[in-house]
């Protein structure tokens, strides 16, 4: 059982309210020394969260508690134990990377000087360059660097690696795998791209249109989640089986896609006088994208 | 109140801003220079100088500090930092007005060093300038104040204009108080109620504009 002291990240009932948007009652956990991945569409609600989550935007009402500590009140003594890195954060382009490192390195006695240098050279950064002289992906590794040489206990990554080309995502999330190892370090990593979070997250957690839809085990999404293709012969009906949230059919074939698979639904298709011809698993991405299809049909509300 | 990040923040202001305390610090030293070395047409070329360097300098600290921070995307950066929301402001304050009072203490000292030391000077004026020079801070102060309350580069640059205008209006209104009308032409030194009055009030209003700033920011919910 998870004590509230296990957690490092902790929504409660949490909204915001903009004139075109709203954060609706935001319930999330996260154990720490965990991998999540928070994936959502564009203007989901992933970064309105995660700077709720760092107390740079202050909730309308609910609680939220990050490594023990209250937002957005105790934020000060919380960031100094997060790493934050998004997509639209910049470092000042007028200084060198050098100077970033000396100006983190004054804040955080924890910045690993060596490790720091160890990351330059394996993100090819020179430490004497400028930032506006460094393309989009070396400015996010430069960010990432600064980050995970203070060798924070949470890790929020909003969107690391929107607009990185493969060879620089690759790198991104490689360093991010070796981080990993340490079992102690807790990662929050937002991103819309389902293949980057598949790769280091071991919970999920779906947004769409400010609302948490679904969150659970990344290894029991994959378990749970298949596509049906059954043959239903004229005068055949389907049975009712659990967890289905999309039905198509076309002539005889009808695909389903469940969120409750369990092998014995063949048995009860087979019995309704139905043939099951596949079963697929299905890839992170077609489960999100029939999740958040299914939430906007009102099937699962 | 964490004063050693603030410190930090303010420290990191001077060290990105060090080419713009350079400038005006060149450049003030060169208006004071005109002022006394080169007679009389010098001498307001030189004043006009003086007020641009200190006019510039002011509305530049609070829009690369502020308005440029927040547009090329360095707040996100700094505010995850384990610092609170009170604190930047706190830091953006203190760091935008001592930046500004280093050539404002030069050029307001070495004008009434001049005014009271270059032979010929007219001494009456010493209030005056005092008072200009004061106006200068204040409108500096307002200029940082709508800046980071706005985070707005069409209201900075509205309070910019009304500090420049303000400058002429302040001074002409100024020059026609009787009291100091009547002696800022003398070649005595005259620090009468109304001047002294006119100082303290504009120190008053440096502090007002300052508290209001930290006051109205650290009730601000959203930073990003």
């Amino acid at each position: 059982m998870t004590t509230n002291t296990d957690l490092a990240v902790q929504f409660a009932g949490v909204g915001k309210k903009y004139p075109h948007f709203t954060l609706d009652d935001i319930h999330l956990e996260q154990e720490e020394g965990s991998i999540m991945g928070f994936i959502g569409a564009n203007g989901a609600g992933k970064s309105t969260t995660i700077r709720i989550l760092m107390g740079l935007v202050h909730q309308d009402h609910g609680m939220v508690r990050v490594l023990g500590h209250t937002m957005p009140h105790q934020q000060a003594a919380a960031k100094f134990d997060i790493g934050y890195v998004s997509e639209d954060m910049r470092l000042y382009r007028t200084a060198t990377i050098d100077w970033h490192m000396r100006f983190i390195r004054s804040i955080y006695p924890t910045f690993d000087q060596a490790y720091a240098e160890q990351l330059c050279r394996r993100f090819d950064l020179k430490p004497q360059q400028k930032v506006k002289g460094l393309s989009h992906g070396q400015r996010v590794k430069a960010a990432l660097m600064l980050v995970l040489a203070r060798r924070p206990r949470l890790l929020v990554l909003d969107e690391p690696t929107t607009g990185l080309d493969p060879i620089a995502r690759q790198e991104v999330l490689g360093e991010l795998m070796q981080v990993l190892s340490d079992e102690r370090r807790t990662i929050l990593f937002s991103s819309h791209n389902t293949l980057d979070v598949e790769q280091i997250s071991d919970s999920i957690t779906f947004i769409d249109r400010g609302r948490i839809i679904d969150s659970g085990d990344k290894e029991g999404y994959l378990d749970r989640w298949r596509r049906m293709r059954v043959d239903v012969p004229p005068g055949v009906s389907l049975p009712s089986l659990p967890g289905t949230i999309q039905k198509a059919s076309t002539g005889r074939i009808t695909v389903l896609t469940t969120n409750s698979f369990d092998p014995a639904m063949t048995a009860l298709c087979r019995d309704a006088g139905a043939t099951v011809h596949n079963i697929d698993r299905m890839t992170l991405e077609e489960i999100f994208v029939a999740n958040v299809a299914s939430r906007r049909e009102g099937v699962l509300a | 109140m964490n004063f050693n990040m603030i410190r930090l923040l303010v420290l990191k202001d001077w060290y990105l801003q060090r080419w713009l305390i350079i400038g005006s610090l060149v450049g003030g030293a060169m208006a004071l220079a005109i002022t006394v070395l080169t007679g009389k047409a010098g001498f307001f070329i030189g004043l006009i100088l003086l007020v641009t360097v200190l006019v510039v300098e002011g509305a530049q600290l609070a829009v690369s500090t502020v308005i440029t921070e927040r547009k090329e995307q360095n707040l996100a950066f700094v505010m995850s930092l384990p610092i609170s929301y009170r604190e930047y402001t706190m830091s953006k304050i203190l760091a935008n007005i001592l930046i500004f009072l280093v050539p404002w203490a030069l050029v307001l000292s070495g004008c009434l060093i001049i005014l009271l030391a270059a032979p010929g000077a007219v001494h009456g004026l010493v209030p005056y300038v005092t008072i200009m020079g004061a106006y200068l801070l204040v409108s500096t102060c307002a200029i940082l104040c709508v800046t980071l309350m706005t985070e707005s580069q069409g209201w900075a640059t509205a309070a910019i204009i009304v500090g420049n205008v303000g400058f002429n209006a302040v001074g002409y209104l100024v020059a026609h108080i009787p009291g100091i009308a009547a002696t800022m032409f003398g070649v005595r030194v005259l620090w009468d109620s109304t001047s002294i009055g006119i100082v303290l009030a504009e120190f008053a209003s440096v502090l007002l504009l300052l508290t209001l700033t930290f006051l109205v920011q650290s009730r601000k919910t959203d930073f990003l």
